[in-house]
């Protein structure tokens, strides 16, 4: 047996850089975030030796084609050569913690400056370095390319402490090198940071960032500077709000102002929130910050207290992340609670754009819900309208589960004044289950399409006795169709008959239909389980005792007619009512036509025989 | 007013909607409009969607008829249709059946045999065929069955069409909590619990699976941990039926109080659950818990849905208790005399 040797696989460094750069971020945009990052931790490093210390970041653009080079100075802590050492060592294989670090989204200094430093690739063919390190030491020039090859230097002069970093711009990431879009994106990712950002072009010194908002340290005081705050929206996301929460959380380790959205939202649409993490940018399409039913706000959240992901553009879903979500849904909730309260019309303003929001938080919350029932919107025979004003009619309020419940019933119920909800969209329904347990003398009910019939005017019975051989021979003709027939009174009076059904009901000509086109074993299946759905499944043909034809059909009873008259009202109603017919139903529909043509013609030659 | 919509409104306003009655019902008034309108490749189109959120918001019996229809559109012309998609959810259809006790062991048995044979058509590994027939001889209480048909399908090759991984280690899992080895579950709950394995609903039934495990070994701590974790993941959700009713059994032993809170936010839930076993393990699980809070705690009234059918007063714990035992004996005895054995009530013991 051979002895066995112990190799070391090569990796392709280019090649690895190709990987991270450009699959561990979403976009080359980045590169600029990263620098700024490296930056800002430099600073803070630098700002925990020595209290007090202002810091600053200066960007800079010279020349132009492929002279194009960008700089991004710092005044921060530096790097020692032993640093450098250290954080190549990151890059080029897997160092004590730098593996770890990479998978941990570790956030100290060193232990990210390479990953962000990385990024650069994407844009430039080398990347140049020089650095000071606050610490003393002979200050360094380190000169990376993508292909993993690098030099370090001593330099012969002293620098000031911080740290350099040039990019020599690839022809197809000239875009990213443009004063107005360096100037907006420097703005993007560092409109929060405790100090200056400065964009150097052509002679010109722009100041990126302004002076830092006062209620960034407690978003309380926003309530008194609405202007700024909105004005501070509007240049951050874009938008033009009109109102606005300010959110913290109970640490006060995270703050943020949720801008209602001016506009009104579909329930998928994304939720994306600027989030800051120790004052950069770290996420625009943050999701899982604030709580599913959040989403007529866009916020503006800093926090220094959540786990970024590995690209830093995401937080891991770990419980403090969780708390934090909660806690603001809280302060966002609390918000609401108080416009109830002192500012109705403010939040009734909101409640129209975002009935939706509204909804799926009073849900799950039923103080809430409690508390702006009054002005939220439903659908309904009266029509659209808010639900204090249903509740005022100080009726009953019936509710369907379906939009398909409601359509069967709505003709019927209006032409009765019967105050009826359409509980189909989302949340209605559920709304409209809870609402008695929530507020007080509120009556709800659920309403099946076969009830409908409740608001009938009943025949009385002598009258009914007179119809009893038209009505048996109605049900007899019905049977086939598990419906059986009912005489009552009801407007309008020009509809003849209606046609209700019970969910068993409902449920067992979806059977039906559904055997007639199904495999033999999947129909013998279906019928199984419609032997297991009670009588209750039989629907039901009320014939209205107002119309003239069906006063005719119930007083002249005929073992010929009625049933053929029955049976084709029955199809009529079906059609009506838009309901999909089974084989039986559409046989009945057709041999009924032909029979009435023939009938027809046949009264016709009759009389010219008479003639 | 306008109460018809057309059929891509109502499929555009059903695509915005999460899973569940609302996305629902608007999927099939677009079916229905379809039918209606003799629209056929709609009317397939619809009823795909139907059985996709029918099959995850507790309306199994619902995604039965529509996929028997599918399959018939299917069987007819099948180069209109794509066979994937519907194989995937006949996997759907078959892991439901036997919650319905109106069918038959041989009826459930020729659906597997039929799923199989189509599996096969289609190239597709039988391990599919395997794993549906341990997890349903699983719920039909046939433990002997059920270990074979799991020792032989972990030997065979996954396939695009079999289940994800996160799902079969849970099913395993399951196996070995009717097996009563305590210890065995949380072995094979493991992968999942560390994060390893996930998937839309992985780990939250698993969450809630592994609760009574940990009660009987004595690690209440670890289960405090998970079921709080569990609840969070599956609240609100009408999907979650059974794992409502494993918190609430494990609830009523260690803190009856939030075992009352699950219970009055999830009640709903069940009670409108087209799936009678998920129904019936979660009303087995509300009987002790109302027992165990009428002790308790005996003024309390308790919150009842607004169409509950229930006559009695809501504040007599212990009559309402025996409502909902009562309920699930009756269901559990359907399942008795259609398995042929104990299985079921066994497990509600």
């Amino acid at each position: 047996m051979t002895a066995s040797n112990e190799y070391r696989f090569q990796v392709n460094l280019s090649g690895m850089i190709q990987i991270l750069s450009n699959h561990l971020y979403s976009s080359p945009k980045v590169f600029l975030r990263e620098l700024m990052q490296n930056a800002t931790d430099a600073i803070t490093a630098r700002t925990e030796a020595e209290p007090g210390y202002q810091g600053e970041v200066r960007v800079e653009l010279t020349g132009t084609g492929e002279q194009l080079t960008m700089m991004v100075e710092d005044n921060g802590i530096g790097l020692t050569e032993a640093d450098i050492h250290e954080f190549l060592a990151m890059i080029g294989q897997s160092s004590k913690r730098g593996q770890q670090a990479l998978l941990d989204g570790e956030t100290s200094f060193i232990g990210r400056f390479g990953i962000g430093l990385l990024s650069c690739f994407m844009v430039s063919h080398e990347i140049v370095m020089l650095t000071q390190s606050a610490k003393g030491g002979p200050s360094m020039e380190w000169r990376g390319k993508p292909d993993g090859t690098y030099t370090i230097r001593q330099l012969d002069t002293q620098l000031s402490p911080g740290t350099k970093v040039y990019l020599r711009c690839t022809p197809d990431a000239a875009h990213y090198f443009e004063a107005d879009y360096v100037k907006e994106a420097l703005f993007y990712y560092g409109a929060l940071l405790p100090y200056a950002v400065t964009l150097h072009h052509d002679g010109v010194q722009h100041v990126v960032n302004s002076e830092t908002p006062i209620w960034l340290m407690d978003p309380a005081l926003a309530r008194s500077r609405r202007a700024e705050v909105l004005a501070f929206g509007e240049r951050l996301l874009g938008e033009k709000f009109q109102d606005f929460i300010p959110l913290t959380t109970a640490s006060g380790r995270t703050g943020g102002i949720a801008f209602v959205l001016p506009h009104a939202v579909n329930l998928n649409a994304k939720r994306s929130h600027r989030v800051y993490l120790k004052r950069m940018l770290i996420s625009e399409k943050a999701e899982n910050i604030l709580p599913e039913w959040a989403f007529f706000v866009k916020c503006l959240i800093w926090t220094d207290e959540l786990q970024p992901t590995a690209s830093r553009e995401h937080f891991y879903e770990n419980e403090k992340l969780e708390e934090v979500r909660s806690e603001l849904g809280d302060a966002l909730r609390k918000g609401l609670v108080d416009m109830a309260e002192s500012q109705t019309e403010r939040l009734q303003k909101l409640i129209r754009l975002h009935a939706l929001s509204m909804k799926a938080l009073a849900v799950q919350d039923q103080a809430f819900f409690a508390m702006i029932h009054r002005w939220l919107p439903f659908e309904s025979t009266r029509g659209h309208r808010e639900l204090g004003e249903l509740i005022d009619e100080g009726e009953t309020l019936y509710f369907t589960s379906s939009v398909d419940e409601y359509r069967q019933i709505h003709h019927v119920a209006s032409a009765q004044s019967m105050l009826v909800i359409n509980g189909g969209y989302i949340y209605d329904s559920e709304l409209m289950a809870t609402l008695p347990m929530t507020v007080h003398n509120v009556r709800t009910e659920r309403l099946e399409p076969d009830q409908v019939s409740m608001s009938f005017t009943d025949v009385p019975p002598a009258e009914r006795n007179q119809y009893y051989d038209a009505l048996r021979l109605a049900d007899s003709a019905l049977q086939r169709f598990r419906c059986r027939a009912e005489v009552k009174g009801f407007k309008p009076s020009d509809l003849p008959v209606l046609f209700t059904l019970s969910q068993e009901s409902s449920t067992l000509r979806a059977l039906e239909k559904a055997s007639e086109e199904s495999t033999e074993l999947f129909s013998s299946i279906l019928g199984s389980l419609s032997s297991g759905i009670s009588s209750a499944g039989y629907s039901t043909l009320y014939l209205n005792v107002n119309n003239p034809i069906i006063q005719r059909v119930l007083t002249a009873p005929d073992d010929q007619m009625t049933p053929i008259a029955i049976e084709m009202l029955y199809v009529n109603a079906l059609m009506m009512g838009h309901y999909a017919m089974n084989r039986q139903e559409l046989e009945v529909l057709n041999q009924g036509i032909v029979r009435f043509i023939d009938w027809g013609l046949r009264a016709n030659t009759d009389r010219k025989g008479d003639a | 007013m306008k109460t018809e919509m057309d059929f891509e409104e109502l499929m555009d306003e059903a695509y915005g909607l999460p899973n569940g009655p609302a996305k629902l019902g608007m999927l099939e008034e677009a079916a229905r409009v379809a039918d209606v309108n003799g629209m056929e490749e709609e009317a397939y189109e619809a009823r795909s969607e139907i059985v996709e959120t029918a099959t995850f918001c507790g309306y199994p019996m619902k995604a039965l008829i529509a996929f028997s229809w599918q399959l018939g559109k299917f069987d007819q012309q099948p180069e209109e249709y794509d066979e994937e998609t519907l194989m995937w959810s006949y996997k759907w259809i078959l892991g439901k059946l036997s919650s319905f006790p109106e069918v038959s062991r041989d009826k459930i048995m020729e659906l597997l045999e039929d799923f199989g044979q189509r599996f096969k058509s289609f190239g597709y590994s039988e391990r599919s065929y395997w794993y549906y027939r341990f997890r349903i001889s699983m719920d039909l209480g046939e433990l002997e069955e059920a270990g074979s048909s799991y020792a032989k399908f972990r030997t065979m090759d996954r396939d695009f069409m079999s289940d994800c991984e996160a799902c079969e280690q849970d099913e395993m899992m399951r196996y070995f909590i009717l097996t009563g080895d305590d210890e065995k579950v949380l072995e094979m709950a493991k992968p999942i619990l560390k994060g390893r394995m996930s998937c839309a609903e992985i780990p939250h039934l698993t969450l809630s699976e592994i609760l009574m495990p940990l009660y009987r070994l004595g690690r209440t701590a670890e289960a405090d941990k998970h079921q709080q974790k569990g609840y969070r993941l599956i609240k609100g959700q009408n999907d979650f039926v059974r794992s409502f009713a494993e918190q609430m059994d494990y609830l009523a032993r260690t803190n009856p109080a939030k075992g009352i809170d699950v219970l009055e936010e999830s009640l709903v839930f069940a009670m409108n659950n087209e799936d009678p076993f998920a129904k019936m393990l979660f009303y087995a699980r509300t009987a002790p818990l109302l027992r165990r809070w009428a002790d308790e705690s005996p003024e309390y009234r308790l919150r009842l849905p607004a169409s509950f059918p229930y006559e009695g007063d809501p504040g007599d714990l212990h009559k309402l208790a025996d409502y909902f035992a009562g309920y699930a004996q009756a269901a559990a005895d359907k399942y008795d005399q259609r398995n042929g054995n104990r299985h079921v009530s066994s497990l509600l013991g």
